[in-house]
Parts: structure tokens; sequence; C-alpha cells
């Protein structure tokens, strides 16, 4: 994996495509995968870029062009977090400041719509419905701030579970419509089942849905997605014992790509242990006594 | 299904229809589509029947292209950006999606007139573009057509004023494979759609929009109204034409888990709410009921049979009413009269 730290130390802050414009969630992850990697100054690189990115009102926007949305808001207070808490004190502040003033669009509970649409949890853009992936970092941001309990994350814990589909599984985060159940996708599930690693659930979709992304990484997948789904299971403590063998060929296929965003989640996925301490399994079962 | 239309049935156009086509098409593409538009208030439409992906497209495409109007010479050196259907792709619902052989052949049809093409889309659903691609199959038939293709979620976008105007929306952001293409096709599946009704070409440049600004779903489409925003992107994006793959198509609950059709179709026009509205009649729905067509702007053509020049096959002779969902908007939508309109 040292290969995969050495070119990526080159390319953040970066973007989501070999030669783009540098934008928030590559290089937050960068900076997050840089840092777990040991590549301390490269790590701190990005995350100074995230500073610069962040808007005064705590807003970490997508884009370079500094427009909104600002869901990639959760994933700079991630990477400043567990680069240096105490450097990035103020910034971490006004991120999560505006991550509890974010609110995704609830609307009225309609028959034709299967999920409980009254929930908040956060959205892709201002104004718009909740959906999976940005209500998943977020509450893994606020968990990682120690708001574990605050009203917003444990809303959001309930959001992600009434999503989850009957069968197992989650797309972007719709579960039925007009009366018909949709399909499940694997970097929406695996990023929800990551955020819900440290939560828990008695819920058997919960259990279904780690069934099928065990199932669906026998597949051909995409990169991205096979690296969020290594790191959800490495987080419920089932990491594939193949996940290394996964992780490199992926990389093979990248070739001379230089893939900032992808590289990051590869190099995420390649620690064997949960990445987030706040965020695993084992977490859970230590604040409950039964470690 | 039978042979390929060059053989079964040729298509219907002369050398006359041809030149009078070619002089518009050359008209439009040099500068003035707009103010061509709205001087000619008519659209053309070309539809071939008995098609089959391992058919002879190039050729069908190529004589549809030309059978409404665009002349050859016109895309010399220009930058084409083909636009297909990748909204959520399984490999084991290939009705979803636009076929890789459409995209292909439709691609070596505008290299051969000399443009620079390239194939970009921004899936509806799907965050990781690299599963559309593999569930689609698009990847690997552009890998070995040598065909770049543009992940329209993630690019730099540029942002450009609503022309349309129907939604409160001041502006788009388009993606920079878009605002610098000098012509955007939308190759769409041809499908029911539950909310809508149809989606065909207009509907289809939902995928224009990066999902990096707008999310996935495109939410903020939505929260201003489909319809509304339908008319209003196929009003801004830079000038546009559609070539619909109706070959293997969807009715019931469109347009992710309805079920197949086969139809054979191809439908090739310039403006892209007459060849909707033509593709909707071959589905037995009424295009003047389907909202965004209603709203689609003067420019974006006809929606009315008689104002439309039809090329190749009489849709008339092709009608196969699409099932759709047992919802009041829906089957609202069909065509009131069984006539001759209705075969």
């Amino acid at each position: 994996m040292n290969s995969i730290a050495a070119k990526l130390e080159k390319l953040v802050p970066g973007g989501y495509m070999p030669g783009s414009a540098p934008m928030t969630e590559p290089t937050a992850w960068g900076a997050l995968a840089l840092h777990t990697a040991g590549r301390q100054q490269a790590a701190a690189q990005a995350a100074a870029w995230l500073c610069d990115a962040q808007h005064y009102n705590g807003m970490v926007p997508a884009t370079a062009d500094g427009d909104a949305p600002g869901w990639t808001t959760s994933l700079a207070t991630l990477a400043w977090r567990e680069i240096n808490a105490e450097l990035y004190s103020e910034q971490l502040d006004r991120g999560i400041h505006w991550l509890l003033e974010s609110k995704g669009k609830p609307n009225p509970q309609s028959e034709h719509v299967g999920h409980d649409t009254t929930l908040v949890g956060w959205s892709w853009a201002a104004n718009t419905h909740s959906w999976l992936e940005p209500t998943a970092f977020a509450t893994m941001a606020l968990v990682a701030a120690g708001e574990n309990q605050h009203p917003r994350t444990r809303e959001a814990v309930r959001l992600m579970v009434d999503r989850l589909l009957p069968g197992g599984g989650a797309n972007y985060g719709n579960t039925r419509i007009l009366d018909q159940t949709l399909l499940p996708h694997l970097q929406p599930s695996s990023i929800v089942m990551w955020a819900l690693a440290a939560q828990g659930s008695d819920d058997p979709r919960v259990e279904r849905t780690l069934e099928y992304i065990e199932h669906e990484l026998h597949r051909p997948t995409g990169c991205a997605s096979m690296a969020y789904a290594i790191i959800a299971l490495t987080a419920w403590n089932r990491r594939p014992a193949d996940a290394d063998k996964r992780i490199l060929d992926a990389y093979n296929r990248l070739g001379t790509q230089d893939n900032c965003y992808k590289l990051s989640l590869l190099l995420l996925a390649s620690n064997e242990q949960p990445l987030f301490a706040a965020q695993s399994l084992a977490a859970r079962a230590t604040s409950a006594g039964i470690a | 299904m039978s042979e390929s239309s060059e053989h079964a049935s040729p298509h219907k156009f002369d050398r006359r229809t041809l030149l009078t086509a070619g002089i518009a098409g050359a008209a439009a593409l040099a500068g003035g589509p707009a103010l061509y538009h709205w001087a000619n208030p008519r659209g053309q439409v070309f539809v071939a029947r008995n098609q089959r992906y391992d058919g002879s497209l190039v050729q069908t495409i190529q004589d549809g292209i030309l059978a409404t109007g665009m002349q050859p010479k016109a895309l010399f050196g220009k930058r084409v950006l083909l636009k297909p259907n990748l909204v959520e792709p399984q490999r084991d619902r290939p009705q979803m999606t636009t076929h890789p052989a459409m995209i292909v052949a439709a691609a070596e049809v505008f290299r051969r007139w000399g443009a620079s093409v390239s194939v970009g889309e921004a899936p509806g659903h799907v965050r990781d573009t690299e599963v559309a691609l593999i569930e689609s199959g698009v990847g690997e038939a552009l890998l070995d057509g040598g065909v770049d293709f543009a992940d329209l979620n993630y690019q730099q976008s540029a942002w450009r004023p609503n022309r349309g105007r129907r939604s409160k929306l001041r502006g788009f952001w388009l993606p920079e494979s878009v605002a610098e293409a000098d012509l955007v096709v939308s190759m769409p599946k041809m499908k029911t759609h539950h909310w809508v009704g149809v989606t065909c070409s207009m509907k289809n440049f939902y995928g224009v929009l990066p999902g990096i600004k707008y999310g996935w779903p495109k939410n903020v489409l939505h929260h201003n109204g489909i319809p509304e925003t339908v008319a209003d992107i196929n009003a801004s994006v830079p000038k546009s034409m559609a070539i619909v793959d109706g070959i293997e198509c969807m009715e019931g609950d469109g347009p992710i888990l309805g079920t197949a059709k086969q139809m054979g179709l191809v439908l090739i026009g310039p403006r892209l709410a007459s060849v909707d509205a033509t593709a909707a009649r071959i589905m037995g729905l009424d295009p003047q009921k389907i909202t965004y067509l209603q709203l689609a702007t003067r420019n974006m053509g006809p929606l009315d049979d008689s104002m439309i020049d039809q090329r190749g096959e009489n849709w008339q002779e092709l009608v196969s009413p699409f099932q759709v969902l047992d919802k009041p908007h829906l089957q609202r939508l069909r065509i009131d009269r069984v006539g001759p309109e209705v075969s």
C-alpha cells in the first residue's frame, strides 16, 4: 500500500478525476488516507486546503468555485479532527455549527412514498429533501465530535434505518415509490452501514444489508463502491479475508490514472482496523461495557 | 425480430427532401438555430422500424440525421457530445438504459463527418459513475470503440442563464463538456415515467446537470417542478438534437422498474419536443397532455402532428400502446380517441 500512499501524496489537494481541479470530498478523503498512512506533511497540506475552502459560516462547499452545496462540510470536519483536533479547533467548531444548522427538507407523509418523509436528516443541496449519504456523513461527523446523543444524531440514525430496503441494502434513499420497492446499490448501502457501525440496531434490515454488501463484493463493481464496502465491513468486524487483494486489483486497474478520489478511498480501505475509533462496532461494544 | 429496415423497409425520403433538409440544417448549425427555429414553425422527425442492436445502426442513424436536416459539412471540426440515459443501470434490466450499440453507432456517424465526439452522462441515482458504466455495458463499449467518456457529475461547471423561465431557477450549472459542445445529442431510451408519463429526449437532459451541484437524485430540480425544469434545461443547453433508442423499450413502472417492450424503433430529429411528441403517440399517449411538452418553448418544436414533417416510417402504423401504472395522473395521458391516428 506504500505505492498508493506515495502516489497519493503528490495528488492532494485533488479532484474526482485525473487532472481535475481540487474539490472538497477527494481532498478530505485524501487528507484522512495520508494521515492514516503516516504521511503527515501531505495530510496537513490537504487539511490546510480545506481550511481555505471553508466559508465564514462554517460550510465547506463541495466545489472549488465556492458555491454551495455544503454536504462536504462533514468530511472536512472528520479530516481535521483525525489529523489535529486542537490545531483545527476553530474550523471544527464552525463546521459542526453549520452542520447542526443545516437541515433536510421534510415532506408531508404521502401514500406514494415508502419512507418516513418527516424525518429531517441532511440533504445534498439546500432546501431539498434528506438523502442517505449526506445524512450518514453528517452523523459520522457529529459522533466524532462527541454529539452521539444530540437529537439530530438520534433522528439521523432513525432515518438511516428507516431508509433500508426490506430485503437489505439501500439506494440513494428511497424505499418504495407507487407500491414498488426500489433497487439497492453498493455505495450508499456501505456508507450507511459505516455510519451505523457505532450505533447498531436490532432491525433485521441491518444484518440483511451487511449480507447484501458481502454478496455484492463478489460482482464487478466500481472502485469507490468497493472501497466503501470494505471500509463498512471492517467497521462491523466483518472485513473480507481477501480485502487487500481486491484493493490491489483495483489499484492495478487504475493503471496510470492519477485519481486522487479513488486512490484516497483505496488507501483508506487498506486499513485493517476501523477508520474512526468512534465509528466502529468495537467502540459501541466498549461504550456498552461489553467489550 | 425481423431484419433491419435497410433491407425490409427502405427509408422513405427523396432527394428533394434531403436537399431541403440539408439547407435547413446547415443554417441551424451555422449560428442561428434559435432564430431559424423561431422562423420555421415545423418539426422534422425520422422513424425507422425493424431495428436491432446487432443490425446496421450506423446506416440508420446516418440516414435519419440526413433526412431531418443536418448537413455533414456543418459538423466538420465540431464538438459533439452524445448524452445517453444511464440513470440507474442494472445489468439484468437493459430496458432501462440506452444500449451501448446505439451510442457507438452514433459516435461512428459523427466521426465520419469530421466531428470530435465524446459521450457524457451524469447518472441521476448512482454516485459511483464507474458502476453505471459497468452495469450498462457502456464503459466497455466505449473503450472498445475508442470513445472518450466525460463524467458530467463531477466536471467543472459553468453558470448559464435559464432561458426557459418556466421554473424559478435563475440559471443552471452546466458541465464544461456540455457548455462547450457545439451539438449535444440526447440519446434516451423510450420509456414510460411514473410521474410525468413519458421519458424520452427532453427528460433525458436532466442527466446533463452535475450531481455535485444538484445531488443524487437531482432534488433541486424536483423541488422546482419536474415539468418546468425539464423545459428550462432544454431551453438552456447548447444546440441539441435527438437520437432515440426505441428498440427495446420500457413500459409500466418506468423509468427504473418497468418491463421490457420490444419496438424495434429508432427516432431522430433536430427538435426534441417534436421527437418526444411522436414517441408519445407511438406509445399511445397524448403529447398535448404531457406537461413538460406543453411547456416546451417554440424553439423545441411543435407537438401538433400536422406541424411535424415525418420522415421514414409513418408513426401511425407503429402505434403499440405502452402499459402505464393504474394511477389517475398517468391514465389521463392516454390518447382519447382510437381512430385513424391509432391503428
